[in-house]
């Protein structure tokens, strides 16, 4: 039931973020995401000049959906994947390339960053990332959780949604 | 699946709205969105199309708190109900922890229930799972029509054996919206305290 996805632990997490915030000065970009596609952000960094970013859950779960509607698309016209989607705006433009099969980079820029740029430096960094992942990402051993925390959780729930639950069986 | 992350120290529960078309599973989320404090949930993102039926997916992040140290999260998702969007349905149900199926009370969906249940059930099983795994609740929604179905009838076809927790429902004024959400994540939370 418990099935972990890709963990990154101190060194290799520290070696993520060093390769993120690389990219964005090199490329003149406004956040640099490492993002799981099952929708969940594993390392994201911002530009210092950057405006604050929207909610990064929203941006993950939108990035993996994106991606898993492109993978579909692909085996559709009889191709693997595609490795990488460019979407351009008035003002911004997001950047996705595949690192690894459970994990993407996404880069958001403004419209005064050059595309090329940004792909050239996102493709030696997604090398940078590809390695860091094989050598250091974990898969953590399913992990039991205890019935204590079971009902902590419950506790929480029942603050959150109120005590009665009703229903019948 | 449910996700633990222990570099980040979290655990976060997808529970999908599963049910047909207009039976009114963005409307939970609307609800849950508009009633639950601002520091506990997240954006609502809505894929929708221009007349506002769910195209993809809508998607509510709620936040628990903390327990024995893990930030625990709740991903609330929806599929699209329209039968024509099958695809769709399949990618969202990918890692589903639990399920609440919202069921129209109207006498002329009496059979879209029927084969949305159904193609739940066949959805899952391309991913290798069953019904028998995954913590399910049953909303019967829109309980305010005026020629609304009778609740056994609905039942008898979707769950003859009333093997599920069943939840009378009028989301659009936020009956049971909670109800039925807080059974799902409790089940949840029982699954995930289970031996694997």
């Amino acid at each position: 039931m418990i099935e972990p996805s890709v963990a990154l632990f101190g060194d290799a997490y520290e070696l993520v973020n060093g390769q993120l915030a690389g990219l964005l000065e090199s490329a003149r970009a406004r956040y640099a995401l490492l993002v799981d596609k099952k929708g969940f952000v594993l390392a994201h960094r911002e530009a210092l000049w950057a405006p604050n970013p929207p909610s990064l859950d929203s941006m993950a779960t939108l990035i993996a959906g994106s991606a898993a509607a492109t993978s579909a698309l692909a085996r559709l016209v009889g191709e693997v994947q595609f490795h990488e989607l460019i979407q351009q705006g008035e003002d911004v433009g997001l950047y996705l390339e595949s690192v690894s099969e459970q994990t993407l980079l996404a880069v958001v820029f403004d419209h005064e960053a050059l595309v090329g740029k940004i792909k050239l430096f996102a493709r030696r960094v997604v090398a940078e990332l590809r390695e860091i992942l094989e050598q250091a990402a974990h898969s953590p051993a399913p992990v039991q959780l205890d019935r204590e925390f079971s009902t902590s959780a419950s506790a929480l729930l029942d603050d959150l949604f109120g005590k009665d639950a009703g229903g019948s069986a | 699946m449910s996700v633990i992350n222990f570099a980040a120290r979290e655990i976060n529960c997808k529970v999908v709205y599963y049910g047909p078309g207009f039976s009114g599973k963005t409307t939970n989320l609307k609800h849950v969105f508009s009633t639950v404090p601002q520091a506990l949930r997240g954006e609502m993102v809505s894929l929708a199309t221009e007349d506002e039926r769910t195209l993809f997916f809508d998607f509510l992040p709620l936040e628990l708190g903390t327990v024995q140290g893990f930030r625990t999260r709740f991903f609330l998702y929806t599929v699209p109900g329209q039968v024509f969007y099958n695809a769709s349905r399949k990618l969202i149900l990918r890692g589903v922890d639990g399920i609440v199926f919202v069921a129209d009370s109207a006498p002329n969906r009496l059979r879209a229930n029927a084969e949305s249940m159904r193609n739940l059930r066949e959805n899952l099983s391309e991913y290798g799972m069953s019904l028998q795994e995954i913590p399910l609740v049953i909303q019967v929604n829109k309980r305010d029509l005026p020629d609304a179905l009778p609740l056994d009838m609905i039942l008898q076809v979707i769950d003859p054996v009333r093997h599920y927790p069943h939840f009378e429902a009028i989301a659009g004024q936020g009956r049971g919206v909670f109800e039925s959400l807080k059974a799902a994540s409790k089940g949840v939370l029982e699954r995930l305290a289970q031996p694997s």
